[in-house]
């Protein structure tokens, strides 16, 4: 017992990270805010323009699209906004506020491999997200998508990067859960509206229109309904999202408090 | 009492019992222009139970805090078994573990997950079902955080700084908010922890708890360490031990003052009262009995870490102004 404690030093603690993917997987099963936020209401969202392209056949005015065309990349932005603004940040706020962050900070595990598995999992319900959408958009509201691979990746990973990286400054400048609802909440709802949820910016124009594009989801989306109809995504949407993940990023790594 | 010491005195062969484990050399912590812990040095033995008391906002808990790396000290020195607990953190977080105050956990998370969690993080864990049964809340590991009461709680607290199976255990404010009888149990727990060898680190506030369980004791106040000793000797500061009485016949105070250890004596009606150090009551009885006095009605009193504690915090805040009774 009294020996040296670097005995047992050669042995790493293996698995450390599966159980901690374990642990949160539970937790956001046992919690589902994710789940509703970031499948749940997309796909309600998905359901009402689906039924109001079959009211109003036809493409929008303005538009080569009809509206579930027009609103896929929208739907899409909306479920990584959700994902991304709130469930994110809020998960790791909380964490740092009830002390959980400090308290894995004092084991040989990095605090940090709480935020990689909180990432990971909601980049799987992302991904859920995305197939659903894609999926019930064509086949029961009758979209017809022509997917470009290459760009819709390329599009998909940055969207996820400029919104994540976001979320991540969110909660690196916010210090508690009750300022965490209300400041996302409001940052959502602005985001929502640059993606073009309330007017897509293609029916805007003008100075509007051009804003919309340069913010974070409304390049994403752009990019996205560019990419979904296999058209190379305009590189102003690319360089926009690249430019906003590397701010993001830099400020949240910078600003980010474990306790 | 003995059994206090037996895990340094059932392995003579070692050299434990006398190894520091942890020295903390002119510890300075400040938040501003505020010294939270200023110049404070004290050495931890191995398999101690060593307590940190003192008045609230006096540094105790910044002072674990840089023991366990969570903060860094501004100047002085920690060593863990000659590491320090900032450049060394990933090595010296194998083999310590703590147990935080107002430290909370995701509210979903069941008791058995957090354990089995945490024993995946160190290379050399106990088996948690184990640890739980130790701790009487295995019947409880299937309940998730916010269902469990505050002993159960604690005990989860206790069970992840434990589960590494350190060989230093730093506990702080542990027992409050603990019914009185939740707060024995956890007493009896952590005279187990250090009879198991390891090295345990008190911080508490409550002196009853500190006189039980500690070997020794830093009594911090201001950021500067009052006194470290045994709680006995901590205690014997207040004055000592105290034997009151009424002898068979009149005695004078001269007769008094010469009995070895008496210091102060005052009569109050027909009551002696006699204050002092060492084996008090023995010795005043002997010494009566020699010169034919007996004694009735007769009333000891250690000496009490609690009268110990006020004095050594209050003369410290009032100065050298003379004591102002009340």
């Amino acid at each position: 017992m009294t020996s040296a404690p670097s005995e047992s030093r050669e042995k790493e603690p293996r698995g450390h990270f599966s159980e901690l993917l374990k642990v949160e997987a539970k937790l956001a099963l046992r919690e589902p805010v994710g789940l509703f936020t970031g499948i749940g209401v997309p796909t309600i969202l998905l359901v009402v323009f689906g039924l109001l392209g079959i009211a109003n056949p036809g493409n929008v005015p303005g538009t080569s699209y009809t509206v579930i065309e027009l609103y896929v990349p929208v739907i899409m932005v909306i479920a990584f906004i959700f994902l991304g603004i709130y469930v994110l940040p809020i998960a790791m706020v909380k964490y740092r506020e009830i002390g959980w962050l400090r308290r894995v900070s004092l084991t040989p595990v990095p605090p940090s491999r709480l935020l990689a598995a909180q990432l990971i999992i909601n980049l799987v319900l992302a991904l859920a997200a995305i197939l659903i959408i894609t999926f019930g958009s064509e086949l029961v509201f009758g979209a017809s998508l022509d997917v470009g691979i290459p760009y819709f990746v390329l599009s998909v990973v940055l969207s996820i990067a400029v919104i994540f990286s976001l979320g991540l400054l969110v909660a690196a400048l916010i210090p508690s859960q009750s300022v965490a609802s209300g400041a996302s909440g409001g940052l959502i709802f602005l985001l929502f509206f640059l993606a073009g949820l309330w007017v897509p910016p293609a029916t805007v124009g003008g100075p509007l229109a051009t804003i919309m594009y340069y913010s974070p989801s409304g390049a994403a989306a752009q990019a996205l309904l560019y990419s979904v109809f296999n058209s190379t995504p305009p590189y102003t949407a690319i360089v926009t999202m690249v430019v906003y993940t590397l701010v993001f990023a830099f400020l949240a790594t910078r600003y980010f408090r474990w306790e | 009492m003995t059994s206090r010491f037996s895990v340094s005195d059932s392995s003579p062969g070692s050299h434990a019992g006398s190894e520091h484990v942890i020295t903390v050399q002119h510890l300075v912590k400040r938040y501003g222009d505020f010294a939270a812990v200023n110049d404070v040095s004290f050495s931890i033995k191995q398999g101690e139970i060593f307590g940190i008391i003192g008045p609230n906002g006096a540094g105790k808990t910044t002072t674990v805090e840089c023991i366990s790396g969570l903060r860094t000290a501004d100047s002085g020195s920690i060593s863990i078994y000659g590491l320090s607990p900032h450049k060394d953190r990933n090595k010296v977080r194998e083999f310590l573990g703590v147990q935080l105050q107002e430290s909370s956990m995701p509210p979903r998370l069941k008791v058995s997950e957090a354990v089995e969690l945490f024993a995946s993080f160190y290379p050399d864990p106990v088996d948690p079902d184990g640890l739980l049964e130790t701790l009487g809340i295995n019947d409880v590991k299937n309940s998730i955080y916010k269902k469990l009461s505050g002993g159960q709680r604690q005990r989860l607290s206790i069970a992840l700084a434990l589960v590494g199976n350190p060989r230093i255990a730093i506990l702080d404010e542990l027992t409050t908010g603990l019914d009185p009888e939740a707060r024995r149990e956890t007493w009896s727990l952590i005279e187990s922890i250090r009879d198991r060898g390891v090295t345990v680190i008190l911080v508490t506030h409550f002196m009853d708890e500190a006189e039980r369980l500690c070997d020794r004791l830093a009594l911090i106040n201001h950021g500067k360490l009052a006194v470290l000793d045994t709680p006995e000797a901590i205690a014997a500061l207040a004055g000592g031990s105290r034997v009151r009485f009424v002898p068979s016949k009149p005695v004078d105070d001269k007769t008094l003052y010469a009995i070895p250890g008496v210091k102060e004596v005052e009569r109050k009606e027909a009551y002696v009262t006699v204050t002092g150090t060492g084996d008090l009551a023995s010795s005043v009885i002997n010494s009566l009995a020699r010169i034919g006095v007996r004694m009735s009605d007769i009333e000891a009193r250690g000496g009490n870490l609690d009268d110990a504690f006020v004095k050594l915090t209050r003369d410290d805040a009032s100065g050298a102004s003379g004591g102002v009774q009340t």
